[in-house]
């Protein structure tokens, strides 16, 4: 968790009944349809994001959650520019992000995890070369800002070699380097480690936590991978049908969400746990053999545990909260509001 | 200013990196040009046999030829393509990751033209040399170098003529789903009343009012005529005059339909 950098500045990011909607046509399957459609269509309007509101701080790093569609890639956009705001206000470091304003857009960076950056026929090189002239930099902030991260992402050897010719984990790297090599004050992150395996997750991981730490980045990261949002933020913000329906730390959604406490034991005999349901604040338990398991209130959990000690030889003894991945995944399919925003 | 020579110095870098990026594709380049020397030489055979038959034409042979050999050439230095590709980039949300940059959109395309032509020129050259050495002796070229200047300054205004157009028609990718059947449908148009397949002098006597002004004139057979001649003082100027126009008209066509356009821009995708 990274929490460096947070002050009581004004926000540098403050949306207020931000609304995003887009109209498409729809079309019926089959030849009658294609057939239908040419000569009379049907324009439906969706609501993408209904009013939202947050402000983000300086140095945060905030997590966008939601399921697929939910509207969290839509916002990303609107906050860095890319689309329209529908209705509603929107304020990023001070400025409109849709206009577009040079000003604007050499503060802040977004990476898409599924879209590129880069020029794949040529070296990274060129790319930052071409940021370089982009941004303005001067030759000593670029030389000086390409060593520090190259270092930070362990890059070095890769500045010189057709990006066609890296790995994806390597790309994700050099894209990072790309976004970040003008110094922004906002990083906008979509899905940065789509496709990436455990340790290049990790690495990019460390260093977005790094970036934040050392330079104040404010980030905002949208992922469906919960261990980025485990690792990286200090705040996650829940979107869903386009409403946002939670926005605060991780570990209170965890409290919310889950109130009890995970408990396993294990033991070197086999033990009979049945008892342990009749106990206070003890709402599940699974014993088999060796081992059992329950769940616990929290409150409770001090009690539990000392009576998990007297009914057999401990030998292992695991208390933990419940996965994040499988809160979410129930709060996905309830569709549930956790309370106000 | 400052966004000007901001823009000038990202050009350049791009423009760079283009030529960097595309001299991997060496061999493309030689076949594109010979695809694009292949017409005017197909046609010029055809139409000096056509005359050396008896046929009766309101130019003569020394013209057909100049314009031409001319003609592949200017083809290529007024030619764009971005039409395709800027549509497909609205459509597939490419243009994201170039609208969240601080610098012109259309940079990439303009770098991406200055680039391809730069190299095509070390195609092209020595296939128009050859051509030129075959008929050196029955082409009208001018002898000055007025006229040569005037030709350049009409080729930058055609190229870009040609480019406005290509954005004009890829802007319509904001709002429509496939603009594949328009871009195919201005080719055709395009290669007809350009002069890019039979000399415009060659068209019906009752077309003259519409084919010598419309703007596809501008984007080939305009600059050629400057060298192939036909051309008056009076006609070269009336001409230039009108063909800064067309580009002046459609750069401010083309730059509202973007701008309304950008606005319904949904960034598909991630």
């Amino acid at each position: 968790m990274t929490h460096a950098f947070i002050d009581l500045q004004p926000p540098v990011i403050a949306a207020n009944d931000l609304s995003k909607s887009y109209t498409f046509h729809k079309q019926q399957a089959g030849l009658g349809g294609a057939i239908r459609s040419l000569v009379r269509r049907t324009y439906e309007t969706r609501l993408a994001v209904d009013k939202i509101s947050f402000t983000i701080n300086r140095g945060e790093v905030v997590g966008l959650l939601g399921p697929n569609g939910a509207g969290k890639t839509t916002t990303l956009k609107m906050l860095s520019g890319l689309l329209y705001v529908t209705s509603g206000e929107l304020e990023v470091l001070g400025f409109t992000p849709s206009d577009r304003k040079h000003d604007y857009l050499r503060r802040i960076a977004l990476v898409m995890g599924q879209k590129t950056m880069l020029w794949w026929d040529v070296p990274a090189m060129e790319s930052l070369l071409l940021h370089k002239e982009m941004y303005g930099l001067t030759t000593k902030e670029f030389e000086s800002n390409v060593a520090e991260l190259a270092e930070l992402l362990e890059v070095q050897d890769l500045l010189n070699v057709q990006v066609r010719k890296v790995s994806l984990g390597e790309r994700m790297k050099l894209e990072l380097m790309a976004a970040l090599v003008h110094g922004p004050e906002i990083l906008f992150l979509d899905e940065p480690t789509i496709g990436l395996d455990v340790v290049a997750k990790a690495r990019v991981r460390t260093f977005l936590a790094e970036v934040n730490r050392l330079r104040g980045t404010t980030i905002l990261v949208t992922s469906h991978d919960m261990d980025d949002i485990e690792a990286l933020c200090s705040r996650v913000m829940i979107i869903d049908h386009g409403r946002l329906q939670y926005d605060g730390s991780l570990e209170q959604l965890v409290h919310t969400a889950r109130p009890r406490k995970l408990v396993r034991a294990t033991y070197a005999t086999n033990v009979d746990g049945g008892r342990l349901a009749k106990l206070e604040g003890v709402t599940a338990v699974d014993s088999a053999d060796q081992t059992i398991k329950l769940e616990v209130d929290r409150e409770r959990a001090g009690d539990v545990l000392e009576q998990l000690t007297r009914i057999g030889p401990l030998v292992d003894l695991d208390v933990a909260d419940a996965d994040i991945e499988e809160i979410m995944r129930d709060l996905f399919q309830r569709r549930s509001t956790l309370g106000d925003a | 200013m400052d966004t000007v020579v901001r823009n000038l110095r990202v050009l350049r870098r791009m423009t760079a990196a283009q030529i960097v990026q595309q001299s991997i594709y060496r061999g493309a380049w030689i076949i594109f040009m010979a695809a694009n020397i292949c017409v005017p030489i197909i046609s010029l055979l055809i139409w000096r046999t056509a005359i050396a038959n008896g046929a009766q034409l309101p130019i003569d042979d020394r013209y057909v030829t100049s314009y031409f050999v001319v003609l592949s050439f200017v083809t290529m230095a007024t030619s764009s393509w971005l039409t395709g590709f800027l549509a497909n980039d609205i459509r597939l949300g490419k243009l994201s990751s170039w609208m969240v940059r601080p610098a012109s959109l259309l940079l990439t395309f303009v770098a991406n033209n200055v680039a391809e032509k730069f190299l095509k020129l070390f195609a092209l050259v020595p296939m128009i040399g050859v051509l030129w050495w075959i008929f050196r002796d029955s082409m009208n070229l001018p002898a000055g170098p007025d006229r040569w200047a005037v030709f350049a300054v009409s080729l930058v205004l055609g190229a870009i003529l040609v480019f406005t157009i290509d954005i004009l028609i890829a802007s319509l990718a904001f709002w429509m789903d496939d603009v594949t059947a328009l871009a195919q449908a201005r080719v055709l148009i395009a290669s007809v009343l350009s002069g890019a397949v039979v000399p415009l002098a060659l068209m019906p006597d009752w077309s003259r009012g519409f084919v010598d002004n419309q703007p596809f004139r501008y984007t080939v057979s305009f600059p050629v005529e400057i060298v192939a001649g036909g051309l008056s003082g009076q006609e070269l100027l009336v001409g230039l005059g009108i063909q800064a126009a067309y580009v002046f008209v459609f750069g401010i066509l083309a730059r509202l339909v973007w701008a309304v356009g950008i606005r319904a821009y949904s960034a598909v995708g991630a």
